[in-house]
């Protein structure tokens, strides 16, 4: 579906390749300190088809275009989302808190799985980065516990269900795929730590991947989709998350990080030193430990050296999760 | 065209030995544009519309002549090199894009396929999924946007994207599984007898 999304997109005409060619050659030779002109008489290396007047009236036309104002005015640069307002980021211990979430959820009332044919609801919003403020996206979604379909409603409200077609090589699981792996799991920290790092599911999947992570990096990965999961997760296994998750390198917990719906919660995330683009935050909410949101805060600007940048060090991506629940029926809210 | 583009670059210097001769002479650069040129074109318009791609696509090749002389020699494709420059230029028009997904979404009107497409002729409402896809593609991070992306539409490997986004493939396993959660109820995909795990360790 996503490859069937504008596959109509036609390649670019030769005449309009050949002009962006020579026009690339005109540059590059001016940006390289040499004179166009001496070097017209050279044979050119652009491919066969293109005659050499091409080449020149594309460098006529450049010229003529290319006086006074420079090609590309300086964008205004964008203010950044406010961050969270306190002036320096508080952390806490995350041994500590962690704990404490460890045994606040091991409290929780233990719910029988759904069945098969209940859908599994949730509503949660979007904040972009530098959108105008209250600028959200909300969705709204079921989907089926067994994964056979998933439903949402359309722009005029209608609902509208799908049936789901199986996509063996995704890491993606049903809400009853994560039910029955959860379920497997052990509740023992370092022993769910060694399983979840050891999982051929998490390693080999998705299937077109052949890329190597580290098992530490891995660990932390698979412990924040489960905790995605909420809805199905063993109370005694989500406290073993929490304790696992006190025990990977880099894990820390700074306070007070605001959800993509503005609500301040304990954001967890790892320190990646090779990871110097964003700082990713999973949020859950002080008292109950709930997941609130996550957060994406740019450490440094998104873009290329020598030009603009596309998104500013600073700027914030943020989502809420605002409702979530079993119900009967696709189109149902708990 | 572009068989033969890539059917020419096996009896040819590959990229990485182009951009070397490029640092003496600038002209090898324009075969690095004829080679990937056309496929990065594609690419930003299939983003962003035909109308920006010419000039992201320029932009995109005048970096990378400027950093040429930081290329990896050891990578003989230039494509996720290239790609990654392109993803930087691209977020520049981030709520552009999310301002098209929106209005796809709502109007089932893609503006972006419009600046290529015969308007007259080729006015094609989108479907209810295609519309869903894009409300969902509007409510992804930038980073997980062009992740997926890079992945269903440049076809490039978890380690390219690493590669063109300066990240480790861990955050593009994280990211893309992010993305393709939140598109998921527009484009199904999970399999529901996928169980395993349980029996590998058991």
């Amino acid at each position: 579906m996503l490859r069937e999304l504008r596959a109509d997109t036609p390649w670019p005409e030769a005449d309009r390749i050949a002009t962006m060619q020579a026009a690339l050659l005109i540059r590059t030779r001016h940006k390289a300190g040499r004179p166009f002109l001496r070097r017209l008489g050279r044979p050119m290396l652009l491919a066969g088809a293109v005659g050499l007047m091409t080449i020149i009236t594309a460098a006529l036309v450049l010229a003529g275009r290319s006086g006074g104002a420079p090609p590309q005015a300086a964008p205004s640069r964008h203010t950044a989302a406010p961050a969270t307002p306190s002036t320096a980021p508080r952390y806490a211990d995350p041994a500590e808190v962690l704990e404490q979430a460890a045994l606040v959820a091991a409290t929780r009332p233990d719910e029988a799985p759904p069945r098969p044919d209940q859908w599994q609801y949730r509503k949660y919003l979007s904040q972009q980065p530098l959108g105008d403020p209250g600028e959200v996206d909300v969705m709204e979604e079921w989907i089926r516990y067994d994964g056979k379909q998933t439903a949402f409603s359309d722009a005029t409200g209608e609902l509208r269900v799908r049936d789901t077609g199986p996509d063996p090589g995704d890491d993606d699981l049903s809400p009853e795929g994560y039910d029955r792996k959860l379920r497997a799991l052990p509740t023992d920290p370092d022993a769910l730590l060694a399983r979840i790092s050891g999982d051929r599911h998490w390693i080999d999947r998705p299937s077109e991947d052949s890329s190597h992570e580290d098992s530490a990096q891995r660990a932390f990965r698979v412990i924040s989709v489960y905790l995605g999961q909420q809805a199905v997760m063993p109370p005694k296994l989500e406290a073993a998350m929490y304790r696992a998750l006190a025990k990977i390198p880099g894990v820390e917990i700074e306070v007070g990080v605001r959800d993509g719906a503005g609500r301040e919660g304990l954001g967890v995330f790892r320190k990646d030193p090779r990871n110097d683009l964003t700082r990713d935050y999973l949020i859950l909410k002080p008292g109950d430990f709930r997941l609130l949101g996550s957060r994406s805060i740019y450490l440094r600007d998104m873009a290329a050296r020598d030009s603009f940048p596309g998104i500013p060090k600073g700027a914030v991506y943020a989502t809420a999760e605002l409702a979530s629940g079993i119900v009967d029926e696709a189109g149902q809210r708990p | 065209m572009v068989d033969a583009l890539r059917a020419d670059m096996s009896h040819r210097a590959d990229d990485a030995e182009l951009i070397r001769r490029s640092r003496d002479e600038p002209d090898e650069f324009a075969t690095l544009f004829g080679r990937h040129g056309p496929e990065l074109h594609r690419y930003v318009t299939r983003r962003l519309g035909g109308s920006l791609a010419d000039d992201i696509v320029a932009d995109t090749f005048l970096v990378a002549f400027r950093r040429r002389g930081r290329y990896d020699l050891t990578r003989p494709d230039a494509r996720p090199w290239l790609y990654g420059i392109a993803a930087n230029l691209i977020g520049k028009h981030h709520r552009a894009e999310v301002r098209f997904c929106r209005a796809l979404a709502r109007t089932g009107v893609d503006e972006v396929a419009e600046t290529y497409a015969d308007r007259v002729a080729e006015r094609v409402t989108a479907s209810a999924a295609h519309r869903r896809l894009a409300s969902a593609l509007a409510t992804l991070s930038a980073g997980d946007r062009e992740v997926l992306l890079l992945i269903a539409w440049a076809d490039l490997s978890y380690d390219e994207v690493a590669h063109a986004m300066g990240i480790p493939v861990g955050t593009v396993r994280s990211r893309l599984h992010r993305a393709r959660k939140k598109t998921r109820a527009a484009l199904g995909g999970v399999d529901p007898t996928a169980i395993e795990g349980v029996r590998d360790h058991g």
